[in-house]
């Protein structure tokens, strides 16, 4: 209990955090706790300017263990994403998630962090490889543009 | 006298004041880890301050690379120093209080396991002690038995001896069977 205790008054300074960007128009990712439980948070984040994800807004969910931030949330995309680092599932391949976790991130920087691997995957660890394998193609904003269409159906 | 005292009241009052005001006064002394102003606080070598509770916990989950969470320099039990501020009247190491932990753990080895083959030894030295340790016991009872035959023979002290030295060979060469063929 003690514990879980310690990662609730954690999330709520990486609330804090975030309070200031959730009026901001220009702010490119923002977080709130889902509900009564604080340790399920929803998360958006904004493609980047100049990025094939310009203009895309993707939401996200945060699932924080009770010995956060000692060990790192497991985020997941719930809007489908075509990204070389995300499988179906919304699974994400980030190093700082896994086994580069610091207790220093919080979720601010871990968003951003998402945010900024939109736009420069890492293609040599893939999960979707037929993304990694159009990255920095002509192709990959109508691949893009197709798996979108394919999720709206 | 009161002219000091009253000075030292309002300093202390203002630097309430400023506190409050400006709620990060405090954050360069606040914990890496829980964000909030360090408790029992350590700093590492490499000059980051946590609360020895928050550290402990961190190095528990990565016995084999043990890093600073700011830096990533190497970090561990005798690589941080304690800090003692004024206003602490217990100085009292704040490494020597271990927060609660799971039960029934080893100590960590000096090396930090970066010799992962040292456990592996380890199990064999004690498995080796056990069978060096048998033929003693097993010497012992069939000398034992007829070297000293303090209970007259026939008597059912005497006839309990030998069944229990029998019941012993038997066992004796059961577990050395076993040894064999494991």
């Amino acid at each position: 209990m003690a514990l879980e205790g310690q990662s609730v008054s954690r999330l709520r300074k990486d609330l804090l955090q975030l309070l200031p960007l959730l009026g901001n128009p220009e702010s490119v990712v923002s977080a709130f706790p889902s509900g009564d439980n604080m340790l399920e948070w929803t998360g958006t984040i904004k493609g980047g300017k100049g990025t094939v994800y310009d203009g895309k807004v993707y939401k996200l969910t945060l699932e924080f263990p009770s010995t956060y931030p000692i060990k790192p949330p497991v985020v997941k995309f719930m809007t489908p994403c075509y990204h070389p680092n995300v499988d179906q599932q919304g699974n994400i391949c980030l190093d700082i998630l896994k086994e580069n976790w610091s207790s220093l991130y919080d979720v601010r920087t871990i968003l951003l962090s998402i945010q900024v691997l939109l736009g420069e995957p890492n293609n040599d660890s893939p999960l979707n490889a037929d993304a990694a394998k159009n990255w920095n193609k002509e192709v990959y904003k109508k691949a893009l543009e197709k798996f979108e269409k394919e999720i709206a159906k | 006298m009161a002219t000091s005292e009253g000075d030292i009241n309002e300093r202390t009052a203002a630097a309430g004041a400023s506190n409050t005001e400006q709620p990060n006064a405090n954050a360069n002394f606040e914990c890496n880890i829980c964000l909030d102003t360090a408790k029992d606080a350590v700093i590492s070598f490499c000059g980051h301050l946590f609360c020895w509770p928050c550290l402990h916990k961190w190095l528990e989950t990565r016995p084999n690379k043990s890093v600073c969470p700011v830096c990533k320099a190497g970090i561990s039990k005798d690589k941080v120093i304690p800090l003692y501020g004024r206003g602490s009247t217990n100085q009292e190491d704040p490494r020597e209080k271990m927060p609660p932990r799971p039960q029934g753990r080893r100590p960590e080895p000096e090396n930090n396991g970066a010799f992962p083959g040292f456990g592996g030894f380890g199990d064999g030295f004690q498995l080796s002690f056990g069978i060096g340790a048998f033929p003693f016991a097993f010497f012992s009872t069939t000398f034992g038995g007829q070297g000293q035959t303090a209970a007259p023979a026939g008597s059912p002290q005497a006839e309990d001896e030998q069944f229990l030295s029998k019941l012993f060979l038997w066992v004796a060469f059961l577990f050395m069977f076993w040894l064999l063929i494991a």
